[in-house]
């Protein structure tokens, strides 16, 4: 029996509506997921001589995680969500992320990043600093924009409240590279990004996400209506088998085909995740003198003297 | 026999900061002799800890590092085993785990077999072990010590029980990963290990001593979950997986003789059959005559 997808039998022995669908092979013990991803967050801080945190609050499902399981690492009082809605952001979107704040009791503050994206594309027949060159740019410059325009936002932020930022990427969006480069994906640490969006429901369901967030359609608000289903043509529950079958259980091609995935769908998969390779890694340097930092000058990242005295 | 006393250090290490490291086994030196231990095992690389890359040559500490032999001294009346980055005198490092018995270094297990796959990058920047003995202690009872991978080759435990161990230890740094809900304790790095140790504490009708570590290095986390198993294969002790703490276990030594006595399987075993074949597997392999086969260096053999 997989724990907290399945619905529970009521007094009445009815089965309640299920909150999410689980593939089965991607079910994880989250008592032990939870404990391993709140150590991390104390242990990241408390190495690096930080006792803060922060981290964007998108009134989605993964932020509203990491805002649970920074509360749970660190207490409420330690920790800043910062709403970060564009005009066009969904007024569901805020209202999520309002009501994790309540439910957490923490610190928060809305910064609306319309002029800071509307000052370089422009608006309505006002020219912005990017000229009359990217007026007409598309949905998705203006999406990766308004990314880093929060990253930028957190970053500065974070200076004053005296934390590091928290990533709230997850490994399915990782894998396929639906994320944007210094945007979205920029953060000190990110306890989640090892967890498949079916992983992250399954303990947001365990540690108390409102259901509400849970059940909603994920979406990166860049337009209103839109989903990342829709967007990826694949529902998550089925992108994150394929994806743990082809990279987490090493299946070849033929052996996913046997196991009855479509010959397009693994192949787009697979062309998603190759393409995507820059985004998960750290920009290579040119080998040049005798001792090279990732090549060989390989230092733990929190070192003795690393962390902010 | 007497009842013997093990106590298990599940202890979370500070990466790279020594000093830090050797005060916590200096004070759990003196908690476990409160507590009337006779055996004190500490995790694998517990005075450095684990992940270190480059900073394993800046903590390495030669066999006679006066801060080694300050821990035996504390140590005194009990037989205690620490783990740490030893410096040989040619300035090569070994992982190495040290029985410290009547204030001296009395023994050092240098870790054979060092993971270099998966998230494992061990050989990169350590040298393997090349002995494999048991140890005559204090305890009246021959020790083996092992090193976390080293236990996942048979032939280890195998040969430490045919050299006379009767307590076999091993000191792990073990990363928890595979958090699959299908495994017994949701960890399967857990399930994995708990049949191996169940396997070879029947198989070598001895005891199993297990010190994992706890905490967090970098990104990796070690889940605890220590154990002492019988020489009949039952966990007579299990730790709490990822919780730091010093635990203590009442072994009844006799358990060897009574395991062997009824369960005759170390008398049975044919040592010489064995190293028969294997000579012949190696020769095979080598396309050499068993007697040049038998010489032939290190990489050449199974691993």
């Amino acid at each position: 029996m997989v724990r907290g997808a399945r619905p529970e039998s009521d007094e009445s022995g009815e089965r309640k509506d299920q909150l999410f669908e689980l593939p089965p092979e991607l079910a994880i013990d989250t008592d032990v997921a939870r404990r391993v991803m709140v150590g991390f967050i104390r242990n990241q801080l408390r190495q690096a001589g930080f006792g803060r945190a922060l981290l964007g609050l998108s009134g989605g499902i993964d932020s509203a995680l990491v805002a649970y399981l920074v509360a749970e690492a660190i207490g409420p009082e330690s920790m800043l969500c910062l709403l970060l809605p564009y005009r066009t952001s969904s007024r569901e979107s805020v209202e999520h992320a309002r009501l994790v704040v309540d439910n957490l009791a923490c610190a928060s503050d809305i910064v609306d990043i319309s002029q800071i994206v509307d000052g370089y594309f422009g608006r309505d027949r006002e020219l912005g600093a990017g000229g009359a060159a990217v007026r007409e740019a598309p949905p998705l410059r203006r999406g990766n924009f308004m990314a880093r325009a929060r990253m930028l936002v957190l970053y500065d932020v974070s200076v004053v409240w005296g934390g590091l930022v928290v990533g709230t990427g997850n490994k399915t969006e990782s894998l396929i590279g639906y994320s944007t480069l210094f945007g979205d994906s920029a953060c000190a640490f990110n306890p989640i990004g090892d967890l498949y969006k079916s992983q992250v429901r399954q303990v947001a369901a365990a540690i108390g996400v409102p259901e509400e967030i849970i059940r909603k359609a994920p979406s990166a608000d860049l337009w209103p209506g839109q989903t990342d289903e829709v967007e990826a043509g694949f529902t998550y529950p089925e992108l994150d088998r394929l994806l743990f079958w082809m990279i987490d259980k090493r299946r070849t091609d033929d052996e996913l085909l046997s196991m009855g995935f479509a010959p397009a769908a693994i192949a787009r998969v697979k062309h998603m995740v190759a393409v995507s390779e820059f985004k998960r890694q750290v920009p290579p340097v040119a080998k040049l003198g005798p001792r090279t930092t990732g090549v060989d000058y390989l230092y733990p990242r929190r070192r003795p003297g690393s962390a902010r005295p | 026999m007497q009842p013997l006393r093990i106590a298990l250090a599940q202890l979370a290490p500070r990466l790279g900061v020594l000093e830090d490291n050797l005060a916590s086994h200096r004070q759990v030196i003196e908690a476990a002799r409160k507590g009337g231990a006779g055996l004190l095992v500490f995790p694998e690389l517990g005075l450095t800890g684990y992940q270190l890359q480059d900073l394993a040559a800046e903590v390495a500490m030669r066999a006679d590092d006066p801060r080694l032999l300050g821990l035996a001294a504390d140590a005194a009346d009990m037989s205690v085993v620490v783990s740490f980055v030893e410096e040989a005198a040619d300035h090569r490092l070994f992982i190495s785990a040290a029985l410290l018995e009547d204030g001296a270094v009395r023994f050092i297990h240098r870790k054979l077999f060092l993971p270099t796959y998966g998230l494992f990058d061990e050989r990169r920047f350590f040298g393997p072990g090349d002995l494999l003995r048991a140890v005559d202690s204090r305890l009246g009872v021959r020790l083996g010590l092992a090193v976390c991978e080293d236990f996942w080759h048979l032939a280890v435990p195998e040969t430490l029980a045919l050299d006379g161990a009767q307590i076999l230890i091993n000191v792990s740094s073990s990363p928890g990963r595979d958090l699959a809900a299908i495994h017994e304790v949701g960890l399967g790095t857990a399930a994995s290990w708990r049949t191996l140790m169940r396997t070879y504490a029947q198989l070598t009708t001895s005891f199993v001593v297990f010190c994992n570590r706890v905490g967090m290095d970098e990104t990796i986390s070690f889940w605890g979950g220590s154990e002492v198993i019988s020489p009949s294969g039952e966990a007579v002790f299990t730790a709490p997986l990822f919780d730091e703490g010093l635990y203590f276990v009442d072994i009844e030594l006799g358990d060897v003789r009574r395991e062997r006595i009824g369960l005759p399987l170390l008398r049975d075993e044919r040592p010489e059959l064995h190293l028969r074949e294997l000579r012949r597997i190696l020769a095979e392999r080598t396309e050499m005559a068993i007697d040049e086969a038998s010489e032939a260096p290190a990489e050449t053999e199974p691993s």
